[in-house]
Order: structure tokens, then sequence, then C-alpha cells
């Protein structure tokens, strides 16, 4: 089992410019440190219509109501991932549905590396294994590191989830297995873990082996690997 | 609506949710999965009804559901529909101090 870089084309150009928006950086830090009802704002913010920071904020009175908590910090940050939040949502449609994927994307990459090696999390790399067609989609998020590698297909939400990213997933995990390797594969969706188990329920590609991620379990990325 | 019990609050919630459900089951491939997804919402709610149906919802747990409502109700397109028919729930349940 090896990994590479993908090949670029004009898509992975274009995206590679998406991913390398500030806004994309600064929603991945602010979220990377929030909390479950922070997430669900960014979340519902992004996916909105109306960019009226009060009614945002009156929408979610447990971060901004009078039960929000007096701690001056998280008031600070929940305000920052509205505001945030807002920046995106103030995007047009197909903008901001990418920079919705490639957020997804850098926040696993920045949990993943507190708890990895330096050099270790990489993105958009394809694994490759002997005698196997390589895949045409790299993979979102890899850990490169032993004894076990991970690879990660990052979701905005449990729409996203379907046959082919599961299918790819288990693949690889089994192809590793084949090769004698251990390969954790997971997906991470900024949903909730609900809606992405009733997404799941109705695929009958294998997934049995494929970790889960949600919206609620985020912080598990920064946890050591099992 | 100030002065409602969390009964009142989730019936008004899931009356605007179902027509944020007819609205994403024109998306005709995601029919039942809006179905599906909309059910396991539901039940969700129901089980904070059987819990604490009956107690008083705060007013600015109410004003948070109106404010969801006013949200879903600006929608047109049906894909984003079935986004908020995940969205939804988890907005209204934080804002009742609950756990999605």
């Amino acid at each position: 089992m090896r990994f590479q870089d993908a090949a670029q084309d004009a898509r992975s150009v274009v995206y590679a410019g998406i991913q390398a928006d500030p806004l994309v950086g600064r929603c991945a830090v602010l979220l990377a440190d929030a909390n479950p009802a922070e997430r669900v704002l960014a979340r519902a913010v992004m996916n909105g219509e109306t960019i009226e920071p009060d009614h945002w904020r009156a929408m979610f009175p447990t971060l901004f109501g009078s039960g929000a908590t007096d701690d001056a910090t998280v008031l600070a940050r929940s305000e920052a991932i509205l505001q945030a939040s807002l920046a995106v949502a103030d995007r047009g449609e197909q903008v901001r549905s990418q920079v919705r994927g490639a957020l997804v994307e850098e926040l696993t990459a920045q949990l993943l590396m507190r708890r990895s090696v330096p050099g270790a999390v990489k993105r958009e790399r394809r694994i490759l294994f002997d005698g196997v067609p390589a895949e045409i989609h790299p993979y979102d998020v890899t850990v490169e590191a032993a004894p076990a590698a991970e690879a990660y297909d990052c979701k905005w939400g449990a729409r996203g989830i379907n046959a082919d990213v599961l299918h790819q997933l288990d693949d690889a995990r089994a192809h590793a297995s084949d090769e004698d390797e251990r390969l954790t594969v997971a997906l991470v969706v900024f949903d909730a873990r609900r809606s992405c188990e009733v997404r799941l329920a109705r695929q009958s590609a294998p997934h049995g082996a494929t970790g889960l991620v949600t919206i609620e379990s985020l912080d598990s990325l920064a946890l050591p690997a099992r | 609506m100030a002065g409602e019990t969390f009964q009142e609050l989730i019936d008004r919630a899931l009356d605007a949710y179902a027509e944020l459900a007819e609205l994403g089951e024109t998306v005709e491939d995601e029919w039942s999965y809006v179905n599906d997804l909309a059910d396991a919402w539901r039940a969700r709610f129901d089980h904070v009804v059987e819990h604490r149906g009956h107690a008083p919802a705060p007013d600015e747990a109410s004003e948070a559901t109106d404010r969801a409502i006013d949200e879903i109700g600006r929608i047109e397109d049906p894909h984003r529909a079935i986004d908020w028919l995940s969205t939804f729930p988890q907005v209204v349940l934080i804002a009742m101090g609950e756990r999605p």
C-alpha cells in the first residue's frame, strides 16, 4: 500500500483555490474548538436563506440569549462563528457549496493533526495497491503513519453518503488487509448522527467496517486512534 | 409564541416540518429518504413530548422556534429543503435545551 498525490486536473486546480480561501481556514480554526451548539449554528447559517445576524442570534438562545454562558471567550467564539458562517452564506450558491465541502475537509485535517505526528496528515491523496487499478477520486484526508494508516471522506451533509463513497472506502480497507496492512477508513459528516444513520440504513454498499464521525463526535478525531 | 408548553412548541415546529418534508419529497429520487428522515426526527420530538411536553417552554425557546420556522418557510429549493430536514430539528432541539 502506498500513497500518492492526486493528479492535477482542471477540477482539482479550481478546488485547490477554494481550499486555500482564507475563509475556509478561519471557519475550520473556529469550529475545531467549537461546542456542539456552535457547530449546529455554523451548519444552519451556512445552509440558510437569511444573512441577518439578529435572526440567527434569536434562533440560538443557548449561545446568545439569557441562558448563554458568561464566559467571554466562549461568547466571542460564538459570535466569530456566526460572522464567519454569514460570510460563507453570503457567497453565491455554487461557491458556498464548495466552501462548505472544503471546510469539512480542513476541519477534519486540523482535528487529526492534534494527535498525529507532524506531516502525517495529508489532503487529496490516492492510495495504491499492487495489481489494483487506482481509484479516480482521491481521499479527502489521510493519516499516513504506522502502525495503521487512515483514510477519510468528508461530507457536509448526510445526503452526501452514497454507494460510491462507501465502496471506495471499504475497497481500500480490504485491499490494505490483503497486503497485511491496516487501513482505518471513516466518513466524516458535518451533520447529525441520526440523519446519517437514516441515510446509511438505505445503503446496500458495504459499510460495516467504515467508521462514522458526525457533528456530535468530531472531537473524537483529535483523540488517539484505536 | 410566549407562554406555551413544550408540546405546543413542538406541535408548531412539526406542522412547519411537514411542509418542509412535502417540498423535499418533490425530489423524486429522495422520496423515501425524505420520509424516513422525517420519521426519525419526529420520533425524537415525540420523546421530548413524552418526557416534558406539559412543562412550560422558555420564551426564548419559543422565539427561537418561530425564527427557525420562518427560516424554513423561505426555502423554495427542494434540495435545500432536504438539508433543512436534518438541520431544523437540531436547531429546535438545541433551543429547547435538548441534545439533538
